[in-house]
């Protein structure tokens, strides 16, 4: 599978060239923007139906999940993610990633997708912090809100990022969520909750927060009229 | 006119000298900067057949264009009485093409039109049935004429060479040659690719002809933002 | 305190290295991340200003990062995609929209009460900041920046202002944006900012307002 991004960084798309028959490309829902109508597309579940059922759907996820295969070489898919922000490609060789779960786009059927990962359990999340462990080896294509700005962590100077940043960060890093500021802070600033980052490793943040677009466009909604 | 495109492939405007007397027409809520001499005249955003009828039909297209396509139902011309600079923007942010139209025709999503030149006139194509089912609406703006054209997107602008059979999802199309035949369908994976695949309706074209797409979808986004919102 | 600017023009992200001790203020939820050793606090600026500042839109409060015992690193971004750029106050103020501000040096005085722009009116929330006294401010765009120059008079779309030096150099005058109330109306331009004088303007090339709108309006509705 070859893969050519367009635009990048700005708003990208990539383009994804399948090099033989069989090949397929599992794809987060509503990623497709166009392909070759050879290509075949299958929908499924995340993690079966009953496991989706329970679930609740935050923070960016989405229940369903696309697969697309090939029926010949070089039929072409154009990918592109939902927020506006950048891509990143990268090729997993045995290897253990956490993603916020808004920042998966695609993967390799070769790689596995632990969606019910709990490492974050324990903690006043907020919404949108939902996490997935990704490994083994194949293709993962991320995406973000805004750049991806790539903070190398040597294992002396610790590093705390907002978590609404994060997009993903490799699985050998300490990681220790907190609220930032006292209790007044949390309310009343803006920032919410921090991770803190110790050890070696490398984390990658988005350069926009989600939830501030949330926040902005809040106020330009209409409101729901009551039905009394 | 003379023209210019910048900021591209996110943040595009489109710049433009016109002479004493020249118009250019654009979409409302376009114009980010102009010099003193220039007037603004808005009008409905069909073409300027006269007469009871002309209006009649330009209030039907510009009524269909604004329930299907979201769009303004006015457009403004700009008209300048000296020598005059206009800088323009379409409301999301993405790039800008300008295609000179020489007594052709072309399809556009009716989100996609910013601004055109004298000469140019727009009429409705209908899709099918099945377009009414697309949260994106399917009507499709033909712009027709002699003149200068610039379409906008949501993202950047890509062209896509169609040489047999393509799909393109329909939040995704900015615009299309009129050479190609299209067929707006779901999007396959069964019922269940239909109701949970995310992907809305997508429109299948087969034939000879250039697609141009785009690289964000509104659809998209939207679904994104509502699930982070309290 | 230096400030760099990455990921121009699209995604931009500024770096700020604060010496020890050093501290900037910044908008709520400007704050992308920082080295540990930068605390922060959030300063009410006196209940009045904030009042005031709450009413014009602006968030009541604004947070101080300062870095505690060895230099430190603060990671800034504002909420919508597009441009930055530093704004040096200590050669004259500036005027900024209030949206397009995201962080300033604690040695900066910012004024909301600014005479004769009552009537400026870029969408909801949105009003003039005066930036004055000693060192930086990073201002946000949506949208790519450009600075346009003003040879006599211009006319530009009030949701597209970013900033523009407080010098007396510009004058300014919001006035409808077609002949009659009814065409601006129908234009969808509505108002628009008359600048005559010689200087430049610093303009966001995408309309924060007519954005948030046009996507708003896709959105489920809230509760009232």
């Amino acid at each position: 599978m070859k893969h050519e991004f367009v635009d990048k960084p700005d708003f990208g798309m990539v383009l994804i060239t399948f090099e033989a028959a069989g090949e397929s490309l599992t794809v987060e829902s509503g990623a497709m923007v166009a392909r070759d109508d050879a290509v075949e597309m299958t929908t499924k579940m995340k993690g079966g139906l009953l496991s989706a059922a329970k679930r609740k759907v935050l923070g960016g996820e989405s229940l369903f999940l696309n697969t697309f295969t090939a029926s010949a070489a070089g039929q072409r898919l154009y990918l592109a993610p939902s927020p506006e922000g950048d891509l990143e490609q990268m090729t997993l060789n045995d290897e253990e990633y956490i993603l916020q779960s808004g920042s998966f786009m695609a993967a390799s059927p070769t790689l596995t997708l632990d969606t019910k990962w709990a490492g974050f359990k324990g903690f006043f999340s907020g919404e949108g912090l939902f996490f997935l462990k990704v490994f083994g080896s194949g293709e993962l294509f991320l995406n973000s809100y805004g750049g991806i700005h790539k903070i190398e962590l040597d294992g002396v100077r610790p590093y705390t990022l907002d978590t609404s940043h994060i997009v993903a960060f490799t699985s050998g890093l300490d990681f220790n969520i907190r609220k930032i500021g006292n209790m007044k802070s949390l309310f009343f600033s803006g920032e919410g909750l921090v991770c803190e980052f110790q050890g070696k490793g490398t984390l990658w943040a988005q350069t926009r927060n989600p939830g501030a677009l949330a926040g902005f466009l809040h106020r330009f909604r209409r409101v729901e009229r009551n039905t009394n | 006119m003379q023209h210019a495109v910048k900021h591209g492939p996110s943040f595009s405007t489109l710049t433009v000298q016109l002479a004493a007397g020249e118009t250019i027409t654009a979409e409302s809520d376009a114009m980010i900067t102009r010099t003193a001499d220039v007037s603004i005249e808005p009008r409905l955003n069909a073409s300027r057949s006269g007469g009871v009828w002309g209006t009649i039909k330009a209030l039907f297209i510009a009524l269909i264009r604004k329930i299907f396509g979201g769009e303004t139902m006015f457009v403004n011309d700009f008209t300048a009485s000296q020598a005059a600079e206009i800088r323009l923007a379409p409301v999301m942010s993405g790039h800008i093409v300008h295609r000179r139209l020489e007594n052709e025709r072309i399809l556009l999503q009716p989100g996609s039109y910013l601004a055109s030149g004298a000469g140019l006139s727009m009429r409705l194509q209908w899709a099918g049935l099945r377009g009414l089912l697309s949260k994106e609406g399917i009507v499709f703006v033909e712009i027709s004429g002699t003149g200068d054209l610039f379409m906008t997107a949501y993202g950047g602008i890509q062209p896509i060479e169609v040489d047999g059979s393509f799909v393109v999802d329909n939040g995704h199309i900015v615009a299309f040659e009129t050479g190609l035949d299209f067929k707006i369908t779901t999007p396959g994976g069964g019922m269940l690719g239909f109701f949970g695949s995310g992907e809305g309706l997508v429109c299948n074209f087969t034939g000879k002809g250039t697609v141009w797409i785009q690289s964000r979808n509104t659809g998209a986004l939207v679904d994104w933002i509502t699930r982070l919102l309290p | 305190m230096n400030i760099d600017v990455l990921y121009r023009p699209a995604h931009s992200m500024a770096r700020v290295e604060l010496s020890p001790g050093e501290a900037i203020e910044a908008e709520a939820g400007a704050m992308m991340g920082t080295t540990t050793n930068v605390e922060m606090t959030t300063s009410v600026g006196g209940i009045k200003k904030g009042l005031k500042r709450l009413f014009g839109g602006e968030t009541l409060f604004r947070n101080t990062f300062r870095a505690v015992g060895s230099s430190g690193e603060v990671l800034l971004a504002p909420s919508l995609c597009g441009d930055m750029t530093v704004l040096d106050v200590s050669s004259g103020g500036w005027f900024l929209q209030s949206g397009a501000y995201v962080a300033s040096s604690d040695t900066v005085d910012l004024n909301t009460k600014v005479g004769g722009f009552k009537s400026f009116f870029a969408g909801p929330g949105f009003f003039i900041l005066n930036a004055t006294g000693q060192g930086s401010v990073l201002v946000g765009a949506f949208g790519a920046l450009e600075e346009v120059k003003v040879d006599g008079e211009l006319i530009i779309d009030t949701g597209h202002i970013v900033a523009w030096k407080a010098d007396g150099k510009l004058e300014y005058k919001v006035e409808k944006a077609a002949r009659t109330w009814w065409k601006s109306l129908l234009s969808g331009e509505v108002l628009a900012c008359r600048f005559t004088g010689q200087g430049s303007v610093w303009i966001q090339t995408r309309n924060p307002s007519s954005y948030g709108r046009k996507v708003g309006l896709m959105l489920p509705p809230k509760k009232g």
